[in-house]
């Protein structure tokens, strides 16, 4: 063996401390989900829940999108929470496509409807730039807390893994966006709050290897 | 990677142990795994010499005692050993192919330089003695920091983990020693 090898290895196991073991992802992401849906809560309730909000929560199409997107964060913070355990298969990365489909269906659904009711005129498109900040500020919490927990694990895929923590705060930001913002236009819903989950998912993506990075040096 | 499942059962109770504190345990882990890491490194890194191997090796170790709480008991422990040892293999080989993408192979390596001043203070570097002479006049923390770092060609990051330093101290001490070598062997022109 190698001498600088062994020094290592004894330098290693001569620092080497008990340590408190990662929690199953499972019980992870319901910790995160907890401290999340708190956090959107608390957003909510300063921002004022929209006051058709009572009509909306028997509004099938509303509940559905809301349900795939509280479902689309959940499988998504688990899927992180498995990455950043070595020896997970990556495929566990695709447990959000069902209800991001589902999601995203719906909202096609809705524009096609629109489309069938009115015409043209359904794809009539108005700024609504409030979306992406808003989105951002709800999920802010969901996603440091995210972020302060995918670091305790390896870096094992740290790009795929900071895409499913900023889609998973980002997803629980709409929907708690849509608890107190009135926009239910499908067309509209699926570019400012879809196409605004997608964004900040990928940009936080991109800076995935500067999120989670191996600190060897720092604990060796 | 096949182990028996003997083998594979040894080192999971290893690591559990090593997780709850086992010193030697966890030496005994490290011990067994490196064989592992350095087949699996030479497997997947197959064009690069003995040094870039132990490197990629001595990255591996140092990232599983990063990732160490990380393991899961319940599960078994080579593939969660594999998933950090491809991850670091995987980021060798990236940073080689980086490197070699800015490498130039020239037939001949010019001897002289066309500045007079350039080719003076490589004389000077060429003498090893003066050199010898100047380091052993360092400073403990400059002199171990040129001995890992420029003569024994390590990284920062295995620099720091032998000596126990930051990487930043490191940086700093090797500032400083360069600018001493600098300034001792020019007055010894």
């Amino acid at each position: 063996m190698n001498l600088e090898t062994d020094d290592l290895i004894e330098l290693l196991a001569t620092r080497h401390q008990p340590i408190r073991r990662l929690a199953p992802p499972r019980n992870r992401a319901l910790h995160w989900l907890s401290i999340a849906l708190c956090s959107v809560a608390a957003v909510v309730v300063l921002m004022s829940p929209r006051d058709d909000l009572a009509a909306k929560l028997t509004d099938t199409r509303f509940l559905i999108e809301e349900v795939a997107a509280l479902a689309t964060a959940v499988a998504a913070a688990f899927s992180a929470f498995c990455l950043i355990v070595p020896g997970h298969s990556r495929a566990v990365a695709l447990l959000p496509t069902p209800s991001l489909a589902i999601w995203l269906g719906s909202l096609g659904q809705g524009c096609w409807q629109a489309w069938l009711n009115f015409g043209d005129e359904a794809w009539r498109l108005s700024p609504d730039w409030v979306c992406l900040p808003a989105i951002a500020v709800v999920g802010a919490i969901p996603a440091l807390t995210m972020v302060v927990m995918l670091r305790r694990g390896a870096p094992i895929a740290p790009r795929l893994t900071v895409i499913l923590g900023a889609l998973a705060a980002a997803a629980l930001g709409n929907v708690g966006l849509r608890l107190f913002h009135p926009q239910d236009a499908s067309l509209m819903v699926l570019v400012w709050q879809f196409g605004s989950v997608a964004l900040l998912s990928l940009l936080a993506g991109w800076g995935g290897r500067q999120i989670l990075a191996w600190r060897h040096v720092g604990s060796a | 990677m096949t182990e028996t499942p003997e083998k594979s059962q040894r080192l999971t109770d290893l690591m559990r142990f090593a997780q709850d504190g086992d010193g030697k345990a966890y030496f005994d882990l490290l011990r067994a795994v490196t064989p592992m890491l350095r087949a699996a490194a030479r497997r997947q890194y197959p064009v690069y010499n003995r040094q870039d191997v132990e490197d990629v090796v001595q990255d591996i170790l140092m990232s599983l005692h990063a990732a160490r709480a990380t393991y899961d008991p319940e599960r078994p422990f080579i593939p969660w050993l594999m998933g950090i040892a491809r991850n670091r293999i995987a980021d060798a080989v990236r940073r080689h192919a980086r490197r070699a993408a800015h490498e130039q192979i020239v037939e001949q390596v010019p001897e002289t330089l066309l500045d007079p001043g350039a080719n003076m203070s490589t004389d000077v570097y060429r003498d090893p003695e003066a050199l010898r002479r100047a380091i052993d006049g360092l400073p403990n923390q400059q002199r171990r920091a040129m001995e890992l770092l420029k003569l024994r060609e390590m990284s920062l990051k295995e620099a720091a983990a032998v000596s126990g330093t930051s990487v930043g101290a490191l940086k700093i001490a090797v500032h400083r020693a360069m600018g001493t070598l600098r300034e001792v062997l020019s007055k010894g022109t």
